[in-house]
C-alpha cells in the first residue's frame, strides 16, 4: 500500500468509526439506563435515513433534515417508552422481545411506503452542497463529506461528554445509569426519565441515519448492518458508559476499513477475533462498567 | 384411563391425521397447496422445537439459532452435490454435522455471555456465518443462492415425490419431538430447568453449568441443521436468507407466540406464523406488520403463549 492510499483508508476507517460512535452512544445510552438492548435501534436508524430522504424532497436543505429527523424520531421513542416499555418494567428479556417485534413493523412500514418515495429499492441521497465535492489531501482527493463526518462525530462525543459530566441531566442519567430504583426512592421521576432517555437514544439513532445515507444509501437491510455492527462496537467497547462507545468506535471503525482492504476473505474473521478476545481477555469490554461474560 | 393414556392416544392421533393429509385432503381443490404448508409448518415446528430448547429449558435467549439451520441447510445441499449421492442418512448426518460444529465454535463463546449480552453475542455470531456463506460463492452460491438440491432416497427408496417427502417431514417431527420430550424429563433436562431458574445455585450444587449449557447448544444446533437439511429438500434451494437475522426472529417468534417450554408450542407457533408469512401475505401486503404486533402482543399479555392458552382453558373447563 502507497502512502497515500494508507491516508486515505485511515480517514475511511476514522470516518466509519465516527458514524459507528453516533450510532452505538444511542444504544449504549438507553442499555446503561433502562437495562434494555434496543433492537429495534437499527430500524430507528434505517427510519432516521428514509426520514431524510422526505425532508430533504421536501425541504430541499440537508440540514434541516439533520435537526428535523432526530425530532421526529425522539417523538417517536417518547410513544413507544410507555405505551410497549413501561408496562414491561423489570422484565428485561421481554422488553427486548417487544424490540423485535417493533422493528418488523418499522421496517416494513419503510418497504411499503412507496408512495413516499421509500418501498424496497435502492435509494441515495446527495451530500449537502458545499460538502459534495472532494479535496486535496497529501496529493489526493478526499471526499470532503467524511471529513465532516468525522468532525461531526468529534464534536458529538465532546458535547455528549460535557452534557454527562456537567449538567444536571448528566447527573441524572450518570445516577440512573448507577440505580435507577434508588434514584425513584430519592423522588426523581423515573418514567419521565426513562421516556427521555429512550426518546434520546432514538434522536441518536435518527442523527446517524442522516449522516450516513450520503456515504452508504438506503436500501432494505440497513437496519440489520446498522444494528449488528452497533452491538459489536459495545461489546468490544463496553456498554452503558460513553467512552465504552468511544472506544468501541475507534476500535471496530478502522479494523474493519482496514480489514476489507488488505484481508477481504478474512476481514469478517478480523472483527470476529476482537470480539472474542474481547470476551475472553476483557468480559467488561474495553472501557465498560458492565460484565458481559464470565 | 390415566391422563398419560389419554394424552399419548391424543398425541399418536393427531400425527396420523397430520401425517395422513395428503392422502384424505386428495380431493379438496387446494390439496397440494395445503400439503405443502403443512410442511413447512412441520418444518420450522422442528426448527423452533430445538430452538425452544435453548430458550425454554436452558433460559437462553438465542437470536442466531438460523446459523445452524443455514448451515444445515447448505450442508446437505453441498454434500450431495460433491459426493454426488442423495442418499437421505449421508445428507442429514452431514447436516447435523456440520451444524452442530458450527454451535461448538459460537456456544463456546457465546454461554460465557450473560442473560442479555447470550442474545447480542449469538445474533452478532450468526450475522457473520450469514456473510460467510454470501461470500462463499464456490460453495454456497453466494447471494444467488443453492439452486438444484436432489431430493433424498432412503435404502433405495426414491422419496423424491411431494408425499414421500411430506411423509419424510412428519416422521423426522416426530422423532425429535419424541426426542425433546425424553431430554426434557431425564436429569440433564431437569439441570437445564435449573440452570435457566438459578443458575448461580446450580453451579453452587457442583453442576458445570457451562458445560451443560454448551452441550445443549450443540444438540439444538444439531437438531436446527436437520430441519435446514428438510428445508433444503424441500424447496430443492438454499437461500442465503436461510441463515440471515429474518429465519432466527421467525424462530423466535414461533417459539413466543406458540408457548417456550412446552412440546406442543412449537407446532401451534409454526401454524400461526406461517399461515401469517405465507397464506396472509398472499392476500395482504402487510403481513410482516401483523406478525410483529401479533408478537408484541404475546409477549405483553400471553407470554406462555398459545400452549399455555390452551391449558390455562383446558383446566377451567375441568373444575
Amino acid at each position: 500500500m502507497t502512502p497515500e492510499l494508507v491516508l486515505q483508508q485511515a480517514l475511511n476507517g476514522i470516518s466509519f468509526g465516527a458514524l459507528l460512535f453516533v450510532l452505538a452512544a444511542g444504544l449504549s445510552l438507553i442499555f446503561g439506563m433502562m437495562d434494555v438492548v434496543n433492537l429495534a435501534h437499527g430500524a430507528f436508524y434505517m427510519l432516521g435515513a428514509y426520514l431524510a430522504l422526505s425532508v430533504v424532497r421536501i425541504t430541499g436543505s440537508f440540514w434541516v433534515a439533520l435537526v428535523v429527523v432526530p425530532l421526529l424520531l425522539a417523538a417517536l421513542g417518547l410513544v413507544v417508552e410507555p405505551l410497549l416499555l413501561r408496562r414491561l418494567r423489570g422484565r428485561h428479556l421481554d422488553q427486548v422481545l417487544v424490540t423485535i417485534g417493533l422493528s418488523l413493523i418499522i421496517v416494513d412500514f419503510i418497504r411499503l411506503r412507496d408512495d413516499w418515495g421509500w418501498g424496497g429499492e435502492v435509494r441515495s441521497l446527495a451530500a449537502p452542497a458545499g460538502l459534495d465535492h472532494s479535496i486535496a489531501i497529501a496529493g489526493s482527493d478526499y471526499p470532503l463529506y467524511r471529513l465532516f463526518v468525522i468532525g461531526f462525530g468529534l464534536a458529538l462525543a465532546l458535547a455528549l461528554g460535557a452534557i454527562h459530566r456537567r449538567t444536571r441531566l448528566g447527573a441524572l442519567i450518570r445516577a440512573g445509569v448507577g440505580d435507577a430504583e434508588m434514584l425513584s426512592a430519592l423522588g426523581v421521576n423515573t418514567d419521565r426519565l426513562f421516556a427521555g432517555t429512550f426518546a434520546v437514544g432514538a434522536a441518536l439513532a435518527g442523527i446517524a441515519g442522516v449522516i450516513a445515507a450520503p456515504v452508504f444509501g438506503l436500501q432494505p437491510g440497513m437496519d440489520v448492518d446498522a444494528l449488528i455492527f452497533s452491538l459489536i462496537v459495545v461489546v468490544v467497547g463496553g456498554l452503558g458508559s460513553l467512552g465504552g462507545a468511544v472506544a468501541g468506535s475507534a476500535v471496530i471503525g478502522p479494523a474493519d476499513t482496514f480489514g476489507t482492504v488488505l484481508v477481504p476473505q478474512f476481514a469478517l474473521a478480523l472483527i470476529f477475533a476482537i470480539m472474542a478476545l474481547v470476551l475472553l481477555f476483557r468480559p467488561t469490554g474495553l472501557l465498560g462498567r458492565v460484565r458481559i461474560g464470565r | 384411563m390415566s391422563r398419560a393414556v389419554v394424552g399419548w392416544t391424543a398425541a399418536v392421533a393427531v400425527w396420523i391425521a397430520i401425517a395422513t393429509f395428503p392422502q384424505w385432503s386428495r380431493e379438496w381443490e387446494s390439496s397440494r397447496y395445503a400439503t405443502s404448508v403443512i410442511r413447512d409448518i412441520l418444518i420450522f415446528a422442528i426448527f423452533a422445537g430445538s430452538l425452544d430448547l435453548l430458550v425454554g429449558r436452558a433460559g437462553l435467549p438465542s437470536l442466531g439459532h438460523a446459523a445452524f439451520f443455514g448451515a444445515g441447510a447448505y450442508a446437505a445441499a453441498i454434500v450431495g452435490q460433491r459426493l454426488a449421492t442423495n442418499e437421505l442418512l449421508v445428507g442429514l448426518g452431514a447436516a447435523a454435522l456440520v451444524a452442530g460444529l458450527l454451535a461448538f465454535v459460537i456456544g463456546a463463546l457465546a454461554v460465557r455471555a450473560l442473560g442479555i449480552f447470550f442474545l447480542m453475542l449469538t445474533l452478532a455470531l450468526a450475522q457473520m456465518v450469514y456473510a460467510l456463506a454470501y461470500q462463499a460463492t464456490e460453495l454456497t452460491g453466494g447471494s444467488n443462492g443453492f439452486a438444484g438440491v436432489r431430493r433424498p432416497s432412503l435404502f433405495g427408496i426414491d422419496l423424491a415425490s411431494a408425499e414421500a417427502l411430506y411423509l419424510l417431514v412428519a416422521v423426522v417431527f416426530a422423532l425429535v419431538t419424541l426426542l425433546l420430550w425424553r431430554v426434557t424429563r431425564s436429569p440433564y433436562g431437569r439441570a437445564l430447568t435449573g440452570i435457566r431458574e438459578n443458575e448461580r445455585r446450580m453451579r453452587a450444587l457442583g453442576y458445570d453449568t457451562r458445560t451443560l449449557k454448551l452441550s445443549v447448544f450443540v444438540l439444538a444446533g444439531a437438531l436446527a441443521g436437520i430441519a435446514g437439511a428438510l428445508s433444503a429438500y424441500a424447496f430443492r434451494f438454499v437461500s442465503p436468507n436461510d441463515v440471515a437475522l429474518g429465519t432466527s426472529v421467525t424462530g423466535l417468534v414461533i417459539v413466543l407466540v406458540g408457548g417456550a417450554g412446552t412440546l406442543l408450542g412449537p407446532l401451534l407457533g409454526a401454524a400461526v406464523v406461517l399461515f401469517i408469512e405465507r397464506v396472509l401475505s398472499s392476500s395482504i401486503g402487510f403481513s410482516q406488520t401483523v406478525l410483529g404486533v401479533v408478537f408484541i402482543l404475546f409477549v405483553v399479555f400471553a407470554r406462555q403463549g398459545l400452549a399455555g392458552l390452551i391449558r390455562r382453558a383446558a383446566e377451567r373447563v375441568r373444575t
